[in-house]
């Protein structure tokens, strides 16, 4: 199952699932986790709108896109 | 609350442009190939924005601010879910897809499974799929009219659905994609300059936080580490981790996004477009939390009808405009985003947030008509009833399907089943359990068997549509599990991992398919090692 899959497929989906869990079991073991500030502003800014919705989603795609280019051009 | 020109007029460009688009490229739709696939010439970013506005429902644009307005925080999660899902697309399924090339999403179903019945059992989720977005776009392009013209909700949803038959009808999918991708260019525009609105109304980050914490002092409360949790869907974790899978696995595997697959140039198209999308999505989405954040604040500090005709609350404000406009049903809850943009009291806001709208149903249900069109003329009647209609006359065949799909589900539209979120998440699950194994893994296993290919679809299908009808009537919610209502799990969401697991145990008791479908539709998709 999955023979041929890019070995970079697994380290983005590690990154972006890793991040995801990461984060959202601390904000339930740690009270008010979303709030306590981090860079002058409610941490949840920081982890969950900027770099979980897009910034490590966007590093991600941009990794399977290059990856990929690169192997085939090897090729 | 009076007509404001300027937002009419801001629609009324939107449209001027939408239909120069159709126009421009009616002649291009009259040959069968440009009209199903585009004549597979759309480049990256082109194809990148279209698949943004398509996958991007009005579901997203309406009814993801609704519900972190109605459940919190925690559903803030459920966004990066589904952004989080669409680079997984770029080598699971748009590469290997596209380099097949198939014209519709059911050619993958008869070629892998080696019948074509397969392309009547993959049609019936897709079919629920299918009718169910197409009339949450109509009844969300309908909410957006209402907010525009100040019609009725009936007259509305009339409006609407000739909108959106009129340009599939001109353009098929030339049409829907260039203009689609139009389309995802303004709905990012627009919630970007929503999101600047509501964040500099309150002065920052810090400001918006601290108005939407004296409004609602549990909105960001988590379950298990606060007594009070945001919302009663959010008190254990099944809820946060149910909403997030409830759409993360779409992009990959939902028919209207896997056919702009095929409408690339090449592979390296097909990945790139992944990558647009993201950058276009998740730019809208961080405005959509935003947006829906700030909304019960804004509707309850800010809106025009706070304050008057004796409303004290933004349900209230809801309330009116369910009364005034007759809207049917639990929808109006769906109009907490427009209101939203109302108490901002910018006519240039309302005017670029209903194009923006506007933009995104139609797109959707743009993209859906033509999976529909396509499954019930060329595949169903065409490929497995041997009709000869379709294939002598594909374009006219596809336009009369689209007239029945836009008729029947403008009739749905008038009293629509649930919330535009809700109905989504139905569609997505329906079909992500029932379709998804039998995609995902015929390309990437080659074990992958006709039987279970066929069995999971029909059993999947019926088991999650069963269990979302049975929590939603017995229960009052489709976010419960459906033999025990204590245990929180939207939308049924568990179906699309059991569906997985099912697919894999069927096909390792049943007869594998033959060499040549292994070798041409599974092992020479992957990529050259």
């Amino acid at each position: 199952m999955f023979k041929g899959m890019p070995k970079i497929f697994w380290v983005g989906m590690a990154v972006m699932y890793g991040w995801c869990f990461f984060f959202m079991f601390l904000e339930m073991t740690i009270p008010e986790l979303p709030l306590t500030k981090f860079m002058g502003v409610p941490a949840c800014y920081i982890y969950n709108w900027i770099f979980g919705l897009w910034i490590v989603n966007i590093i991600v795609s941009f990794l399977y896109v290059k990856m990929e280019e690169k192997r085939e051009a090897k090729q | 609350m009076e007509v404001n020109p300027i937002v009419i007029m801001g629609a009324l460009t939107y449209f001027a442009v939408l239909f120069w688009i159709g126009w421009s490229s009616r002649k291009a739709s009259s040959d069968a190939s440009e009209f199903y696939v585009a004549g597979r010439k759309i480049g990256p970013f082109v194809n990148g924005s279209a698949l943004a506005a398509t996958y991007f429902s009005p579901a997203s644009f309406l009814g993801l601010p609704a519900f972190i307005f109605i459940l919190g925080y925690p559903f803030w999660w459920a966004l990066v879910g589904i952004i989080g899902g669409m680079p997984i697309a770029t080598l699971l399924t748009a590469a290997p897809l596209r380099k097949y090339a198939p014209t519709s999403f059911t050619d993958y179903y008869a070629d892998r499974y080696e019948t074509k019945w397969m392309r009547l059992i993959a049609g019936i989720p897709t079919i629920i799929g299918g009718f169910a977005y197409v009339i949450l776009s109509i009844v969300s392009t309908a909410l957006f009219m209402m907010a525009i013209l100040r019609l009725d909700f009936a007259l509305s949803v009339v409006l609407a659905a000739v909108v959106v038959y009129a340009y599939i009808y001109l353009g098929g999918m030339v049409a829907t994609t260039i203009s689609t991708a139009f389309q995802g260019i303004m709905m990012t525009m627009a919630s970007l300059l929503a999101t600047a609105y509501v964040i500099s109304n309150y002065g920052g980050l810090n400001g918006l936080t601290d108005a939407v914490l004296a409004n609602s002092p549990h909105f960001f409360n988590m379950p298990y580490v606060t007594e009070t949790p945001s919302h009663k869907l959010m008190s254990m974790w099944t809820g946060v981790v149910g909403f997030f899978f409830t759409w993360h696995f779409g992009f990959s595997a939902m028919p209207y996004t896997v056919v702009r697959f095929f409408t690339t140039q090449d592979i390296n198209a097909a990945r790139r477009s992944v990558f647009w999308a993201v950058i276009l999505g998740g730019a809208m989405y961080a405005g959509l939390i935003i947006i829906g954040t700030g909304a019960r604040v804004l509707i309850e500090t800010m809106h025009p009808l706070m304050q008057t005709e004796g409303i004290s609350s933004a349900i209230d404000v809801l309330k009116h405009m369910k009364t005034a406009f007759g809207v049917a049903g639990a929808t109006v809850t769906d109009y907490s985003m427009i209101a939203a943009m109302e108490s901002l009291k910018s006519p240039f806001l309302l005017a670029i947030i209903t194009a923006g709208g506007l933009a995104m149903a139609m797109a959707t249900a743009a993209g859906w008509t033509m999976v529909l069109n396509v499954l019930l003329g060329r595949d169903l009647l065409g490929k497995v009833f041997g009709n000869k209609w379709p294939e002598e006359k594909p374009v006219q065949c596809a336009r009369v399907m689209t007239t029945i799909v836009i008729f029947v589900c403008m009739l749905f539209a008038f009293k629509p089943p649930a919330l535009v979120l809700d109905i989504s998440g139905a569609a997505f699950v329906v079909i992500l359990c029932s379709c998804g194994p039998p995609l995902i893994l015929g390309i990437w296993w080659t074990r992958a068997t006709t039987a279970a290919a066929a069995t999971n679809v029909l059993v999947m299908t019926f088991l999650s549509c069963f269990s979302w009808m049975y929590a939603n009537s017995v229960h009052k919610t489709a976010h419960v599990f459906f033999l025990d209502k204590t245990i929180v799990t939207p939308h049924q969401f568990y179906w699309v991992f059991v569906g997985f697991i099912f697919f894999i145990l069927v096909s390792l008791i049943t007869k594998p398919n033959s060499d040549k479908a292994i070798q041409k539709y599974s092992l020479d998709l992957r990529p050259e090692e």
